[in-house]
């Protein structure tokens, strides 16, 4: 009896406790949640400093509001600063803010120089570097931050690629009102070379990123073995055709299977391939098919429909170039990761090849094997009839490319956006890019102007230098459309296929054809299509008229 | 004799457990179920909360769709093959081991060490130790073939690419089952053994009449842990083969990754989880019952 007492007391204590510490935790839980949602802080942060600060100006701090002009930098750099300084000024950003930018391991060393720069101008405003090892990462944060909107950075340095989904998921801001106010150099001699600029910024036409990087392939080639005497001799009464740097892809076949037959030995002391171009399983397969298949004329969605078009006969020719290169590569083009490309050439183990701007500062370090003959030049192109006359049509891919853009949920996207622009600018960008590996030069003063190229000549190479140029500007972007690394992945893993043996080229196009139209379906044929018409419209000006040619613009 | 706890400090007691154990696993669990029945793409800019149902779409989908299907069969041969040489070589070396010899304890170390070794790490270890000019082909097989051996590109083929990964999970994973089996047979009584040849047995009959019968609980455990842990194989097909060529060395875990990460379709991810989770727990309470239950009811 008094055990059954004794237990009606404890549950109706329990009872009650539990349900004191349920209301104990929903009016902790509530005030936490309306302290810390993110607008409302900072509707009311920015009212209330303004008013207090604009006080303060008038009153008894006159220097707060006035914009000294910074000395030894470009006027891109110098507008940014003064945007902060009147941020400052106003109250909408104070002293101690802090700038947090989520970006990947690689790009830490560029950032930081950005950050020892930026706080020469305004070391009021602090900026935070979230690190992360792996670039999917950067990609999962980033739409993580979209599905939770919880503020953790307030801007993030991505691959263009994913432009479509960061833009579609609501995390990218419209930069568009800044691009007015603050003038960010995108005209003009200093301007990003185009079309590289709009395709890697622009989404359904408007503005949501700053270019921090560019990511153009080049080919890279032995320049002794090309220019020996003997060699283009012994080439030209084997194959009828002068050894130079070929400017198609079946003089370029050709030349890879004579240095392969040669059996030469390399500096490293392993065998001397003619070429090495990407067909690995990871994501890189898709770009030596992507490149040769844009050449000839290939479109990769109907313009009218966003049917695929890659089953086509453009796309049966790039998967037969690829196939006929085959066997002058190694056999890790098709097994080995990305960087094996870079370990072989950086060796001498491959004649042609073609990789991202890093591959040639590879090739220029001192302990490189090949840091004397290393040459570059513009990829080769695809013999197409244009109106009855043929015409070498060539065209250079841009894969991934970084490109800094703002959050939705930034505390204050503007002084965010005034960082980037600050980065980014001709002169600081500058020292940026050439302080790391990943990051390489965009603007066209870096390239023609005596002030900025010797700088660029010595991290690259001066032959490069020209080179990069001309590839720039017939470069073309990865498929910068929502679900982009869904349709990449999807092709990646059937060129691989193709590659490795395992999949004859008609059914992988066939299949391709099939998982791209699903994705299209479901995303939204119309949303899709407008995305896709937009980024045609910037595809380079050879392209677009090979697609008039053939009927598909 | 201590009094017991009045009952209210036990409930308070269990409250954060129980809190610890809503938050982390049921919420979660039902949270993916409930995607499970939506079509939620976080690319689509939509709230998951606001993502349209979708009823059993997801799961038909998943039937129709041949890369799960490969990715399926393919993953359950893996684990067939791998457990399978895991069980008997793990067995093997701990029926040698029982024995008492000189090094013993260096020997044990040594055979344990893999199991200590991240996933990650071993994958990279055979990425390398696979590659054409790596120690397998230039060591191993030179011996063997001679230069020849040159000429086998491991992750070129869909045969020798799934080979690699096989053999990659077994060096890791062996100890695992030698550890369990070792302390099992260290467990059969020596009088047991003894009494047994006093009688005659012969050491085959011994270790098929006694001792293995003796360790069947734990067989039947080793199997079961390694066969769930080989089922969610990730690190090395993501690390050594990248699911390639093409799709040929593709994974349960590595395929529902993509389809999660790389094309953030989730609720399509989530319903292949909850049927890989299905498929898993039949064949897991089917052996349960096969091995423990029906034994006790008979």
């Amino acid at each position: 009896m008094s055990e059954k007492t004794e237990s009606k007391i404890s549950r109706r204590r329990f009872i009650s406790a539990s349900i004191g510490a349920g209301i104990l935790g929903i009016v902790v839980g509530a005030a936490g949640a309306w302290l810390l949602k993110p607008e409302v802080v900072a509707e009311k942060t920015v009212t209330t400093t303004f008013t207090r600060e604009v006080t303060k100006t008038v009153t008894a701090t006159a220097p707060v509001t006035v914009t000294t002009t910074p000395v030894g930098i470009d006027m891109v750099a110098q507008r940014a600063i003064n945007g902060v300084r009147d941020l400052l000024a106003k109250g909408v950003a104070k002293p101690g803010d802090t700038i947090r930018i989520l970006h990947v391991a690689g790009s830490r060393a560029n950032l930081e120089k950005a950050i020892e720069l930026w706080s020469e101008y305004v070391p009021e405003i602090k900026v935070e570097l979230i690190t992360l090892g792996q670039e999917p990462d950067v990609y999962t944060k980033a739409m993580s931050e979209a599905v939770t909107k919880a503020g953790t950075f307030d801007a993030v340095t991505i691959f263009s690629t994913w432009l479509g989904d960061i833009v579609e998921s609501g995390l990218a801001r419209p930069i568009d009102d800044f691009f007015s106010k603050y003038d960010p150099g995108y005209t003009g001699d200093i301007a990003p070379i185009e079309p590289l600029a709009s395709y890697t910024t622009l989404y359904k036409g408007k503005r949501y990123a700053l270019v921090f990087d560019s990511d153009v392939f080049t080919l890279s080639y032995r320049r002794d073995l090309l220019t020996d005497p003997k060699l283009k001799d012994q080439f030209k009464s084997e194959y009828g055709i002068e050894l130079k740097l070929p400017d198609t892809w079946e003089e370029l076949i050709k030349m890879a299977e004579f240095f392969t037959k040669l059996n030469l030995t390399a500096p490293s002391g392993g065998k001397v391939w003619g070429a090495y171009f990407y067909a690995e399983p990871r994501f890189a397969a898709y770009i030596t098919w992507l490149n040769i298949f844009i050449e000839a004329g290939g479109i990769l969605f109907d313009l009218k429909t966003m049917d695929p078009k890659i089953d086509t006969s453009e796309g049966r020719y790039a998967f037969d170039v690829m196939l006929r290169l085959k066997p002058y590569m190694p056999p890790e083009a098709v097994t080995a990761s990305w960087a094996d490309l870079y370990d072989k050439f950086v060796k001498g183990e491959t004649v042609f090849t073609a990789a991202w701007p890093s591959l040639s500062k590879e090739a220029h370090r001192p302990t490189a094997l090949v840091k004397d003959v290393a040459g570059s030049a513009v990829l080769p192109g695809v013999e197409v009839n244009i109106g009855g006359v043929k015409k070498v049509v060539r065209a250079a891919p841009n894969p991934v490319n970084w490109v800094a853009v703002i959050s939705n949920y930034a505390k204050n996207p503007e002084l965010t956006y005034l960082f980037f622009q600050f980065a980014t600018s001709p002169d600081i960008g500058k020292d940026v890019i050439l302080t790391g590996v990943i990051l390489d030069l965009f603007r066209r003063c870096w390239f023609t102007d005596p002030k900025y190229r010797p700088a660029f000549e010595e991290g690259y190479g001066s032959e490069f230098v020209d080179a990069y140029m001309k590839s720039l500007e017939i470069s073309f972007p990865d498929l910068l459309i929502r679900g982009g690394p869904e349709y990449l992945g999807k092709l990646t893993v059937n060129v691989n296929a193709v590659m490795a043996g395992t999949k004859d080229p008609e059914d992988a196009l066939s299949e391709t054809a099939a998982d791209w139209d699903s994705i299209t379906k479901k995303y939204g044929v119309d949303s899709q299509l407008e995305a896709w018409k937009a980024l045609a419209n910037l595809f380079p000006a050879d392209v677009k008229e090979a697609w008039k040619a053939k009927g598909y613009m | 004799m201590r009094s017991k706890p009045p009952k209210v400090i036990v409930y308070l007691a269990n409250i954060p457990l129980n809190i610890l154990l809503y938050a982390t696993l049921i919420i979660p669990f039902a949270l993916m179920i409930y995607l499970a029945f939506l079509s939620w793409n976080p690319a689509a800019g939509v709230d998951w909360w606001q993502a349209p149902f979708a009823g059993l779409n997801n799961f038909s989908r998943a039937l129709q769709d041949s890369r799960f299907l490969a990715a399926l069969g393919r993953t359950t041969a893996f684990v067939i093959i791998v457990v399978s040489i895991e069980f008997v070589l793990g067995l093997v070396l701990a029926y040698f081991m029982i024995e008492e010899f000189k090094g013993k304890k260096i020997s044990l170390s040594l055979i344990i060490y893999p199991l200590m070794l991240p996933w990650v790490v071993v994958a990279l270890i055979f990425y390398l130790f696979f590659q054409d000019y790596g120690p397998m082909n230039n060591i191993f097989l030179k011996i063997i073939l001679g230069d020849a051996a040159q000429n086998i590109h491991w992750f070129l083929s869909s045969t020798t690419a799934f080979i690699s990964l096989v053999i990659a999970d077994i060096w890791q994973w062996t100890p695992f089952i030698f550890l369990i089996m070792y302390s099992g047979l260290s467990a059969v009584s020596k009088r047991l053994i003894e009494a047994a040849q006093v009688l005659g047995a012969s050491t085959r009959t011994i270790f098929w009449k006694i001792q293995l019968p003796l360790i069947r609980p734990l067989v039947l455990i080793a199997v079961v842990l390694r066969a769930l842990e080989a089922f969610k194989v990730f690190d090395i097909a993501y690390v050594m083969t990248g699911g390639g060529p093409g799709t040929s060395t593709e994974t349960l875990s590595l395929y529902i990754y993509r389809v999660a990460i790389e094309y953030h379709d989730i609720s399509y991810a989530a319903a292949l989880s909850l049927i890989v989770l299905v498929i898993l727990a039949i064949i897991i309470r089917t052996f349960i019952w096969y091995s423990f239950e029906r034994g006790v009811r008979t």
